[in-house]
């Protein structure tokens, strides 16, 4: 817990990234998620706690416009990336993903091999046509999601092949190859056992180097353990967000105190 | 505990465990039933085929020496050289007049009747192709005709009395006198395979239909195949799911549903009476099995596309790939074992399909292989009816062997389907 105070204190040298305005989803008749308000710092990891059906991961959607592909959902209020909506009709959405890269609750590699599946988003959105720039950039992806070491002697084979752990790495190597500004992970240890989820922990304190991470999470530890911000979302309205250690040791919400010690969710 | 075995053993809980298990076995027992059923039935059907079947792959042959005398057949008109005449000496000579007991009697020209009437022409065709024979005698292989062949193939019971019998005592006597010198004998019937249809059963074979089937499912798959895929890939992908997509939908399962004739009244109509295609050709067929085959292949195509898992979708849309890329780069690949054994099995189907090929007329007398698709044909289907309905007692041997030969390509594309299905399918 000692690194908490340092991070308190860097947080006020730090800008925006992304900020949400009067967000509001709804899927068909169903209103998901109500008037968000949030400012996303860059360089930081913010977190997004709360019971299930709670709208933390529709939020998270909202960011790269994933919700765009579900029928019947709909988007309303203004997010905005580095002062520019990304809702705007002149922005596509596959261009705003290969700048916020996706992480998701289950490992889903392409069946295809390693190298590839790293390559992919790169080769699509045209980074490089020279063969020697893209291993480079594979080879640095992989470095960064801390699989370079047990993935370089099988780049051919497979990502499938790979263990619970290394799949959901080689998931984050895929999702940052393509040089994101802001990374959204979905749950990304749900799927993996506590020394797989120590692992990408790490990596995800490591990344805020680079990256602004947004992560939903179910645990509270985890969200402790790596967030810098908190937002505590119930029944699809922010409750709360603040600095995570003001969150956890002294919430204002009553709802949010009820949730992280346990009475609720 | 004792009290928890007392519980075990209560009246109602042996009689509700007795009638559970009863009502198990019972279940277990039906289903049992039903596969015997359905395996007796195959079992009947395959060996009724096989035991008539069989024969038709062995064809009597019999050994003749023609003697290709320079006064019948001149040199300068090698063509018209009078082999009718050669091939009667020759019969004359392999059985003569006396030499068996009862065959004295016996016409030169039913002599001749022993051999195929193709035994002229092949004797023809030899000398044509080889001047040099002229003037010498040449030993020819020739199949018998089909009341021999069937004498050989103890299909005619000599018990019979000859009033009833197809072959007299004295052609009987003098066929006989062939096996005694051992001229005759029984190879594999290759004429089945590489001949055309023909009017005797001894001549006739399947590659008229064989070759006209391949066309037309050359013709339906090249066409079925991406009109089918391109079909589900907008509806499955792309088509916003509203009353118009979900009319379109029933549709094309109704039109699954659509019985096969409907299709070939369709044909007739549209293809040959609108357009003015060929009657009989290959290539309409095609497009008439192509019509019926596409909601197949479309129904086969959506499931293997909604069976490829939303996450890898997700996956590849988190990395930023547009709809198009998603659809080619990942979920199609993934989806193509399930759309290749869709398509398979929707081409066995139009392969073993006669009833639209009936009313374009591919059921017609063709002695000849198409050598284009818009080359008048049968196909196999439609050559299995032709036979069938054939009154010559050669061609129902035949016909069961046509089904057998049909039932082989089947037996293949339905292999073919499972070994692409298991080999690409992936697991998650």
């Amino acid at each position: 817990m000692n690194d908490m105070s340092r991070t308190e204190s860097a947080l006020d040298t730090q800008t925006n990234k992304i900020t949400a305005r009067g967000v509001q989803v709804h899927y068909g008749a169903n209103h998901a998620l109500r008037d968000v308000n949030v400012d996303i710092l860059d360089k930081t990891v913010t977190a997004f706690i709360g019971p299930s059906g709670c709208g933390k991961s529709t939020f998270l959607r909202c960011l790269n416009r994933m919700n765009d592909t579900i029928t019947g959902c709909r988007v309303s209020g203004e997010i905005k990336m580095d002062g520019r909506d990304i809702y705007d009709a002149r922005i596509d959405p596959v261009q705003l993903r290969a700048k916020v890269g996706m992480v998701f609750q289950k490992p889903n590699p392409f069946p295809k091999s390693i190298y590839e599946n790293v390559a992919y988003g790169p080769k699509i959105h045209g980074l490089t046509t020279n063969k020697a720039e893209m291993d480079e950039i594979v080879e640095k992806s992989l470095r960064r999601a801390a699989l370079w070491n047990e993935a370089k002697d099988r780049l051919d084979s497979p990502g499938t092949g790979l263990s619970g752990g290394q799949q959901q790495r080689l998931c984050i190597a895929r999702a940052i190859a393509t040089s994101p500004e802001v990374l959204l992970m979905d749950e990304p240890c749900s799927a993996l056992d506590p020394i797989a989820t120590a692992q990408i922990e790490e990596l995800i304190d490591e990344l805020r180097s680079q990256f602004s991470v947004v992560i939903v999470t179910h645990s509270m530890q985890q969200a402790a353990r790596v967030s810098q911000k908190t937002a505590f979302f119930h029944l699809g309205n922010l409750v709360e967000y603040d600095a995570t250690a003001t969150i956890f040791s002294n919430p204002k919400d009553p709802r949010t105190e009820s949730y992280i010690t346990g009475r609720i969710g | 505990m004792s009290e928890v075995s007392g519980d075990w053993a209560t009246p109602h809980a042996k009689a509700n465990l007795s009638r559970r298990r009863r009502s198990e076995l019972l279940l277990k027992g039906a289903g049992f039933g039903a596969i015997s059923v359905a395996f007796l039935m195959l079992f009947i059907l395959l060996s009724s085929l096989i035991s008539t079947g069989w024969q038709a792959f062995t064809q009597t042959h019999v050994a003749v020496d023609f003697v290709v005398s320079a006064d019948l057949v001149k040199p300068e008109k090698i063509e018209g050289g009078n082999y009718r005449v050669i091939v009667k000496e020759a019969m004359a000579a392999a059985v003569p007049g006396a030499a068996g007991p009862g065959a004295e009697g016996l016409k030169p020209k039913e002599l001749t009747g022993i051999l195929s009437d193709a035994a002229q022409f092949r004797l023809r065709d030899l000398v044509v192709a080889d001047p040099g024979l002229i003037g010498q005698t040449v030993t020819m292989v020739v199949p018998v005709s089909d009341p021999y062949d069937q004498l050989n193939k103890g299909l005619i019971d000599r018990a019979t009395p000859e009033a009833n019998r197809r072959l007299s005592d004295a052609q009987i006597a003098a066929f006989d006198v062939l096996v005694a010198e051992g001229r005759v004998t029984k190879p594999f019937n290759w004429a089945i395979l590489g001949n055309a249809d023909s009017r005797f059963p001894e001549l006739a074979g399947l590659r008229g239909a064989l070759v006209g089937s391949f066309y037309a499912l050359l013709t339906c798959f090249v066409l079925a195949f991406p009109i089918g895929i391109g079909a589900a890939i907008y509806l499955e992908e792309f088509a916003p799911k509203n009353r118009t997509s979900d009319f379109i939908e029933i549709n094309i399962n109704n039109l699954a549903a659509v019985p096969s004739v409907v299709f070939g009244l369709l044909a007739l109509a549209v293809f040959l009476g609108w357009f003015g295609m060929p009657r009989s050709a290959p290539f309409v067929g095609g497009l008439t099995l192509a019509l019926m085959t596409l909601p197949t292949i479309i129904i086969a195509t959506r499931g293997a596309l909604k069976a490829v898992p939303p996450s890898i979708r997700e996956a590849a849309l988190g990395v930023g790939a547009s709809k198009q890329q998603v659809v080619i780069h990942h979920v199609l690949p993934l989806a193509m074992p399930g759309v290749m054994t869709g398509a398979i099995i929707g081409l066995a189907r139009a392969l073993g399909e006669a009833a639209p090929l009936l009313l374009i007329g591919m059921n017609a007398f063709i002695t000849e292989a198409a050598s284009t698709p818009f080359d008048a044909a049968t196909s196999l289907p439609t050559q299995i009816l032709i036979w069938a309905d054939s009154t010559e007692r050669g061609f129902v041997s035949r016909t069961s062997a046509a089904v057998l030969v049909l039932l082989g390509f089947l037996l293949i594309m339905n292999a073919i389907a499972i070994f692409l299905r298991s080999k690409y399918e992936r697991r998650w």
